[in-house]
């Protein structure tokens, strides 16, 4: 009973809670050394933050779609949730060893653009509605990359089964096999989780997009959700790219954590160093270059699996 | 104890801070951004203080008060340098800029333990445009068409499309005056069809920018050449923190302010080229946007000018300058990149020139004209106002790339009346 049902549950909503905690810790710690300038004790800084917006009351805009405005922080945070969930911890300590978990993977990213556009949309209000058409206008861009990739590391896995993308890694991990798959991974992962370059959805010159109407626990939730999703892309980047649990020494949980720390140290930083790159240049960018890039991955993921 | 432990916490956090800029408030965003006992936040929404920094003129008070009741409550409002509200009898007013980010931080704190009551709503919470209840759809009218709900016109593509032959419906709104992506003042009717704004027109022109006295007293006596290019390179250094900060890179936005900040003669900024260049500021903004054509770039002058290849500067014709084997910088091209190349350039010639005229001690050479940050200046003549260009620059444009324009123009007029002291 423990094992099958509780210890699931608590491996996905201790990595829920804790992951995007120390998400933001990175997170402060990079924008203050790239800017310069201490911002606080970059451990509290988020508690106090959240602390904040949870005593922070609701606001309301003029008939806003009320219950897709609540459920779409909610219904993001689950996505992430159950990204995680096929996360393998090691050979035996799995939230949910399905075989399909790689079309699980899938229908978070795709599923995750409807939620952020209703995020947007659900406002009545203008920079949201803006915000949430760029977003959804420009996702489609990422979305077949993402597949791509992902059915490369599949290939030399036999299975479309999450541990046993890991077990292949066994003598050779993705990431030298197919060396085109993590920078492509990556740049999904700004897009579904709109960070940095990427961030068409929550941007400054929309006055926060989607959350420039949100105030109180609902801005928790959704910010909270975005940064779930990032660390649910980096476990996901580090068990598909970087072998996930396999290593030396170390227990598998642990070289996992340690993986997932050294992606989620990196996108963050790509937030801080990068601007948000022009719409009209990034659809060029994804259809001319990304995407050929993801065909040739795949063609090489073939042929080697092939040899 | 829950609760107590997340009421400490949360007073703890820098204050979030919302700042309506009037007229004349000098500098004041920019110093509140480096201050850790305080947070500027892009919108209301996400603020638990609302500062109001300067005058605002009469027809933009209702404005304002719509804004001051966007706020989630509990919130204060704080007056810098600005008259209150006259309903807001006991509205806190503070004119002194080094307490400010004190005050701020105090108020917050007050709200949290509720030891301020909350400011309360100016304004009835209604809709402007009340439900008429009529028609099938509530539309206030007959039929499909008729009416206006919620004081809206039906969506329908009513003008030529501007892009792909695509038709779709036009939205237009009201963007201004405090909104934080513009320059404080500008406020624009917009009509967007689709991602594209299909018409700017101009509601409100961007307040005037007060220069720092150096510049007014250099057409007067001469004055320190070190001291009126820090002057320049900070006023650059900050329109570029302001481009950084639209593009998403808050954290680089906040090292330039600092630069800004601490600048005196002497001091070199070695990797500003590069921390531009390699910032993907390039990628942002798309090759030949806001391409100013030589008439319209003639009508701002200044910066803006030079970077279509024109070598107008009132320093040449200075003796003084001369000196130090000053040459005019010119750009390329005229668009929004050449513009933002042009003020790296200048922000590093600017500090170079400081740090040779520090050790000859020198003083401007003649009072007949001096160049502002923002052109050439005269005793008789200024810098003009340049808010409508927008309404030639803006339509067919992406609405980032549309601020982003805008960002990389230096629209307001130069004031007759210098900042005031410490304000710059």
């Amino acid at each position: 009973m423990f094992t099958e049902l509780l210890q699931p549950m608590l491996l996905v909503c201790a990595t829920l809670v804790l992951g995007p905690y120390l998400l933001k810790v990175l997170d402060g710690a990079i924008a203050a050394s790239v800017g310069h300038r201490p911002l606080g004790n970059p451990w509290i800084a988020p508690l106090q933050r959240g602390a904040w917006l949870w005593l922070q009351p609701r606001n309301h805009t003029e008939r806003p779609d009320s219950l897709n405005w609540q459920l779409a922080p909610a219904a993001y945070l689950a996505l992430a949730g159950a990204g995680l969930a096929v996360v393998p911890w090691s050979a035996t300590l799995i939230a949910t060893d399905i075989s399909t978990g790689i079309v699980l993977w899938g229908s978070v990213e795709a599923l995750a653009t409807v939620v952020i556009f209703l995020h947007g949309w659900s406002a009545n209000s203008l920079l949201p509605l803006i915000g949430a058409y760029r977003y959804v206008a420009l996702g489609l861009s990422y979305i077949l990359i993402s597949m791509f990739v992902l059915i490369s590391v599949a290939l030399p896995a036999e299975s479309l089964q999450v541990s046993a993308v890991v077990e292949s890694q066994r003598e050779l991990w993705n990431v030298i096999r197919q060396p085109l798959g993590l920078p492509l991974f990556l740049i999904v992962g700004l897009g579904v989780s709109f960070w940095g370059p990427l961030n068409f959805a929550d941007s400054a010159d929309l006055s926060g997009g989607t959350t420039a109407e949100v105030s109180g626990p609902s801005r928790l939730v959704w910010k909270w959700a975005q940064a779930a999703m990032l660390v649910a892309f980096s476990a996901m980047a580090a068990t598909a790219f970087l072998g996930g649990w396999l290593g030396p020494w170390l227990p598998g949980p642990l070289w996992l954590m340690l993986k997932t720390l050294l992606v989620m140290a990196v996108l963050p930083w790509l937030g801080h160093a990068l601007a948000r790159i022009s719409p009209e240049r990034f659809v060029t960018l994804a259809w001319v270059l990304f995407l050929p890039l993801s065909f040739a991955d795949l063609v090489w993921a073939g042929l080697e699996a092939v040899r | 104890v829950a609760v107590g432990l997340l009421r400490r916490l949360a007073a703890a956090r820098p204050a979030p801070v919302f700042v309506a800029l009037g007229m004349q408030a000098g500098a004041v965003r920019e110093t509140l951004a480096l201050d850790p006992r305080v947070e500027l936040v892009d919108s209301p929404r996400h603020a638990s203080v609302l500062l109001v920094a300067g005058g605002v003129p009469p027809d933009q008070q209702e404005a304002l008060r719509r804004l001051h009741d966007q706020l989630p409550r509990p919130a204060a409002s704080l007056w810098f340098r600005s008259e209150p509200f006259i309903e807001r009898g006991q509205a806190q007013r503070v004119d002194d800029r080094a307490a400010l980010p004190e005050a701020l931080a105090g108020l917050h704190r007050d709200l949290l333990e509720g030891a301020r009551p909350a400011a309360p709503h100016l304004l009835p919470d209604q809709p402007p445009h009340p439900w008429k209840g009529q028609g099938m759809h509530g539309q206030g009218g007959e039929g499909m068409m008729g009416g206006m709900p919620y004081g809206r016109p039906m969506a329908m593509a009513m003008m030529d499309d501007v892009r792909d032959g695509l038709m779709l419906d036009s939205l237009s709104f009201t963007l201004g005056p405090f909104y934080p992506a513009l320059p404080p003042g500008l406020q624009l009717k917009l009509t967007l069809q689709g991602d594209l704004l299909q018409m700017a027109m101009i509601e409100s022109r961007t307040y005037p920018a007060h220069a720092s006295p150096l510049f007014f007293a250099a057409l007067e006596r001469p004055v320190p050449i070190a001291e009126l290019e820090i002057e320049r390179a900070r006023h650059h250094l900050r329109r570029l923190a302001h481009v950084l900060q639209l593009g998403g890179l808050g954290a680089l936005a906040r090292r330039t302010l600092a630069d800004a900040a601490r600048i005196q003669p002497g001091v070199r900024l070695p990797d500003l080229h590069r921390r531009v260049a390699r910032s993907g500021l390039l990628q942002a903004i798309d090759p030949g946007l806001g391409r100013l054509e030589a008439a319209q770039a003639y009508a701002l002058g200044g910066s803006a000018y030079r970077a279509t290849g024109s070598s107008e500067d009132a320093r040449a014709s200075d003796p003084s300058y001369a000196c130090l084997g000053f040459r005019p910088i010119t750009g390329e091209g005229g668009d929004a990149h050449a513009r933002l190349f042009q003020w790296v350039a200048e922000i590093e010639q600017a500090l170079a020139l400081a740090a040779a005229a520090h050790g000859q001690s020198l003083a401007t050479g003649t009072q007949a004209q001096v160049e502002t940050p923002r052109g050439a200046m005269t005793a008789e003549q200024r810098p003009a106002d340049g808010s409508h260009l927008l309404m030639e620059l803006l339509p067919g444009l992406e609405w980032s790339q549309a601020l982003l324009l805008i960002a990389s123009l230096d629209l307001a007029a130069l004031s007759p009346y210098p900042a005031d002291q410490g304000a710059a």
